[in-house]
């Protein structure tokens, strides 16, 4: 995943003085991790959001979400195409939205909207193994790390920050950690060490 | 400890037989025992499988039943969406379709719900930990009480909580289990407190010694069963959780009890017949034994006995060896009594059993009356001298022999020596029966070729009531010795009087060994005068003893009893000494006389009795004259005269006294050289009345003369004697014409005497 939410947002709202930040988020063994949500809030505050700029999407591909973990911004609507054979039953319980799609089939398109800020997990009633994560985000500065663990802000605002790391499976309450940085002039890299726990597995075995 | 060999062997037997038999019981037993409890321990670790198998089934059961309601999607909205209610009813339902005591959920957050009970809520709480480590089935204390705990996860679809369900481990539940054994096990399951014991006393260190799984042995007060410890997965890591199964070894040894009485009742039984065995056993090998301690204890009593033989066993051989022992040992007691009692020379009983014969004829009234000879051979030293030892043994055989076959019925003994003694019971003529004895060496004696006429002197005593038999041996050889005195071939009789006589000798033996001592004995002298000059030409010295109460004693009653005693050598010593002594205070030619005994020549020492005597005075030997009688030739010549030798070797004179009187044989001039012959006074005495006396003097002279001897005449009392004397050409005199025998100091005078007469005479 890319952090393409990001890019348009700095690029309205730059402030005077801005600079490159590269975060990188590591097991402690050093192995990257990917699908980790960083989310800067300059001065503590959210950075103002970027109108919703199109549809957002999580597909059923098969019997597996896509992608993992998705950021929005909040207010907005995600559509849940699905492109298997066979149908789906999506549903969420989380307080941030919930949300139940029964049993669509192909070329029905659903959408819902997200006007809360929060994680919202995403999972099948029919297919116990399908998960997926929507970060639903208050603030305009949130990008998801990539394969190689990095997630990149092309424009950081300078001066003091609170960043939020959160990820699916991160041991943290709320799966999430909280770091503060000074951002300053030119390009900055930051790295976040993290614990992950495994992933529940549907299917316990008695 | 048994002084018995019964006792011992008895004690022996059953002893070792117990000791066999303990040794059996204790190897069965164990045997018994190990197979009880391997029994015990298989069933045990079976038991622990069935639990195991139990435990799965019910963990899988009860997951399945979690896990199905964790997935149930109306379940998983009222958990996400916080509905307690809902979740209460819907674990409530559940718990009534499976039989469950205890459910609820234990939330991702921490809460716990679908329970009401506050206690049992913080206690669901602390599941949290080991849930969300992903452990789903365990033991956890709920209530107090171990529960079997299985959880399934609910995803909705993040991991919102989880479904637990519990059931009690408790006693019924336990039940079932046991039911399940093959035997009646015991069954809990225990938890170790936090921080502290699995239970209370020995099961606790039991429990912590045997977590591996091995079966061991738990003594938990109330007896000992074999135990097994399963330890199970418990969610709480504080408190680990195990099943105890336990079997009492009581239990398990229940069947085996018949075995152990009848084991204990043969080895009763067995011990009772073995002890009878080897009593009566010990009994047939003792009995012998015991036969043989007590003929060997009447044998030390001198009984002759002999143990009957029955058996031809080691105890039979020891029995005829024991028997061939006590007949050896007879034997030789008889052998050894038949020696002791028997003269080895002669064959003829011993003094030893001739005084028992005699004081055992004497100790009957009526053989009192018996006769008791004394017999002793005339000259039987000078036989054993001149013809040898051997053949002194010939001739006291063939004595005894004589006396022997002349014997009649009487006992003839030995006494030692040439001495004889004979019994003979009531005699009627005792005078006839000892010349009886004594016709019988009338015939001579051919002995080494030789015919010799042997005489044999006798003593008679006669027994009477109480003598003893000491005594009237003692009589019989006072009679002996009378007749001995008597001459040859003498038989006498003993008379009360010899016995006052012998005590007398007795005495005066007795006075005499102390007389040299206290200065009692003294010598006089005699002079010898020479009839050519007329003056005195020396003394003999004649000894006298002072008697403290009898006073003055003749040398003819005290020399005899000091030849016989023996005390003739000192006092023959002394004399020759002090005789000496005087002597070398005489002017030089004055010569000494000393008497010498044939007592004194037997034995040895007299050569240096002279060399001491003259080394003493310093008197020179030619004035000492040794005097010697004719009786020494009846005994060993030969030795006789190699000793004169050696003392005229050292220059002493030698005259022979008492010439005539004594042996009849004059052989003996011609072996030695004398160098003077004294005529006796018995030829002197008659010498002016009868003609034959004075030729016979006139003889001894002529002899002398010619044989280059000096003739000394003895006992010249009167003129006439001398005239008679001096006509026959006699060299000296000597005699109480002249004067007696004077002390010393008299002599001394009267040798002054002449020197003063010569010197006036001149």
């Amino acid at each position: 995943m890319r952090a393409l939410l990001a890019l348009p947002l700095l690029a309205l709202a730059a402030p005077a003085a801005a600079a490159e930040l590269v975060v990188t988020v590591r097991l402690p063994n050093g192995a990257p991790v990917a699908n980790a949500v960083v989310s800067l809030y300059p001065g503590g505050r959210p950075a103002p959001l970027a109108p919703p700029a199109g549809i957002y999407k999580v597909a059923q591909q098969n019997t597996q979400f896509h992608p993992f973990v998705l950021v929005v911004p909040v207010g907005a609507t995600v559509a849940f195409p699905n492109y298997d054979a066979f149908r789906h039953h999506v549903y969420s319980f989380s307080p941030a939205k919930r949300f139940e799609l029964k049993l669509f089939a192909r070329e029905q398109n659903r959408t819902v909207r997200f006007d809360k800020a929060g994680v919202v997990p995403l999972g099948c009633n029919i297919h116990d193994q399908m998960t997926a994560f929507l970060k639903v985000s208050d603030t305009g500065l949130a990008a998801l790390t990539d394969g190689s663990g990095r997630a990149v802000f092309a424009d950081a605002p300078s001066g003091a920050t609170v960043a939020q790391v959160w990820h699916p499976f991160l041991r943290a309450p709320a799966n999430q950690v909280e770091l503060r940085w000074t951002i300053g002039r030119g390009r900055q890299a930051e790295t976040v060490s993290v614990n992950l726990r495994p992933p529940p597995r549907p299917s316990a075995a008695y | 400890m048994f002084r018995r060999i019964r006792t011992r062997l008895a004690v022996l037997y059953a002893g070792l037989f117990a000791v066999a038999l303990a040794f059996v019981a204790i190897a069965l037993y164990a045997v018994i025992a190990t197979t009880a409890e391997r029994q015990v321990r298989s069933e045990l670790g079976a038991s622990a499988t069935v639990f195991d198998r139990l435990w799965t089934m019910r963990s899988r059961e009860l997951g399945n039943a979690a896990g199905v309601l964790a997935r149930d999607f109306g379940f998983r909205e009222a958990v996400a969406t916080g509905d307690p209610r809902t979740v209460e009813s819907a674990l409530d339902n559940l718990k009534a379709r499976l039989g469950l005591k205890v459910a609820f959920i234990v939330n991702y957050d921490g809460s716990v719900t679908g329970t009401r009970d506050e206690g049992l809520k913080r206690e669901a709480a602390k599941l949290w930990t080991p849930l969300d480590a992903g452990e789903t089935s365990g033991v956890a204390r709920l209530g107090g009480v171990p529960h079997h705990v299985v959880a399934a996860p609910i995803l909705s679809p993040t991991l919102s909580g989880w479904v637990v369900f519990a059931t009690p481990l408790g006693p019924s539940e336990m039940n079932s289990l046991e039911r399940l054994s093959a035997i009646p096990i015991a069954a809990s399951v225990v938890q170790r407190a936090a921080g502290g014991g699995w239970a209370s006393g020995p099961e606790d260190s039991f429990i912590r010694a045997h977590l591996d799984g091995r079966p061991g042995e738990l003594d938990s007060g109330a007896g000992v069963s074999v135990a097994l410890v399963k330890p199970l997965h418990s969610l709480d890591p504080q408190r680990p959780a195990a099943l105890l199964l336990r079997y009492p070894i009581a239990l398990a040894m229940a069947p085996y009890r018949p075995l152990h009485i009848a084991m204990a009742a043969t080895g009763l039984a067995g011990l009772l017949l073995l002890l009878l065995g080897s009593w009566r056993l010990s009994l047939s090998i003792t009995r012998p034994i015991s036969a043989l301690d007590r003929a060997a204890r009447r044998m030390e009593e001198g009984e002759t006995v002999e143990v009957t033989v029955d058996t031809g066993d080691e105890i039979g051989r020891l029995a005829k060896s024991f028997n061939a022992m006590a007949a050896g040992i007879a034997e030789r007691e008889r052998r050894i009594t038949e020696l002791a009692f028997t003269d080895t020379l002669t064959g003829l009983p011993n003094r030893a059993f001739f005084r028992q014969h005699l004081a055992l004829e004497l100790a009957h009234a009526d053989r009192a009356r018996i006769l008791l000879l004394c017999l002793d051979l005339d000259n039987f030293h000078a036989v054993n001298d001149a013809l040898g030892h051997a053949a002194g043994d010939a001739l006291l055989r063939a004595a005894a022999e004589r006396l022997r076959s002349g014997a009649a019925g009487s006992l003839v003994a030995r006494l030692g020596g040439d001495g004889f003694a004979i019994v003979v019971r009531a005699p009627a003529d005792p005078a006839a029966s000892a010349r009886r004895f004594a016709s019988l060496f009338a015939q001579p004696f051919e002995l080494a070729g030789q015919s010799l006429a042997v005489t044999a002197g006798i003593g008679v005593a006669a027994g009477a009531v109480g003598l003893d038999a000491d005594t009237l041996l003692k009589d019989a050889e006072l009679a002996l010795a009378q007749a001995k005195q008597e001459g040859r071939g003498a038989i006498s009789f003993f008379e009360t009087e010899m016995n006052a006589r012998a005590q007398e000798r007795h005495r005066l033996e007795a006075d005499l060994g102390r007389a040299l001592a206290q200065g009692e004995l003294e010598l006089f002298f005699q002079p010898i005068v020479a009839l050519e000059t007329g003056a005195i030409a020396a003394f003999e010295a004649l000894l006298r003893w002072h008697h403290p109460e009898r006073g003055l004693i003749a040398p003819a009653d005290f020399i005899p009893i000091a030849e016989e005693s023996g005390l003739i050598v000192p006092i023959g010593a002394w004399v020759a000494e002090e005789a000496c002594r005087r002597a070398a205070a005489w002017p030089d030619p004055v010569r000494i006389a000393v008497n010498v005994s044939s007592v004194q020549f037997r034995k040895s020492g007299l050569e240096s009795v002279v060399v001491r005597a003259l080394a003493a005075s310093g008197l020179a030997p030619h004035r000492l004259e040794l005097e010697i009688t004719e009786s020494l030739f009846l005994e060993s010549s030969e030795a006789v005269v190699s000793t004169l030798h050696a003392l005229r070797g050292l220059g002493v004179r030698i005259a022979l006294d008492d010439f005539g009187t004594g042996y009849s044989s004059l052989g003996y001039l011609q072996s030695f050289p004398f160098d003077k012959l004294k005529i006796d006074r018995t030829f002197v005495e008659p010498l002016a009345e009868r003609h034959g006396a004075s030729a016979i003097v006139a003889a001894i002279v002529g002899l002398g003369r010619s044989l280059g001897m000096e003739v000394t005449a003895e006992g010249v009392e009167t003129e006439a004697q001398l005239d008679e004397l001096r006509r026959h050409g006699c060299t000296s005199v000597q005699g109480f014409y002249f004067s007696r025998p004077v002390d010393a100091a008299a002599a001394a005078a009267l040798l002054d005497r002449e020197s003063g007469g010569a010197r006036s005479a001149a």
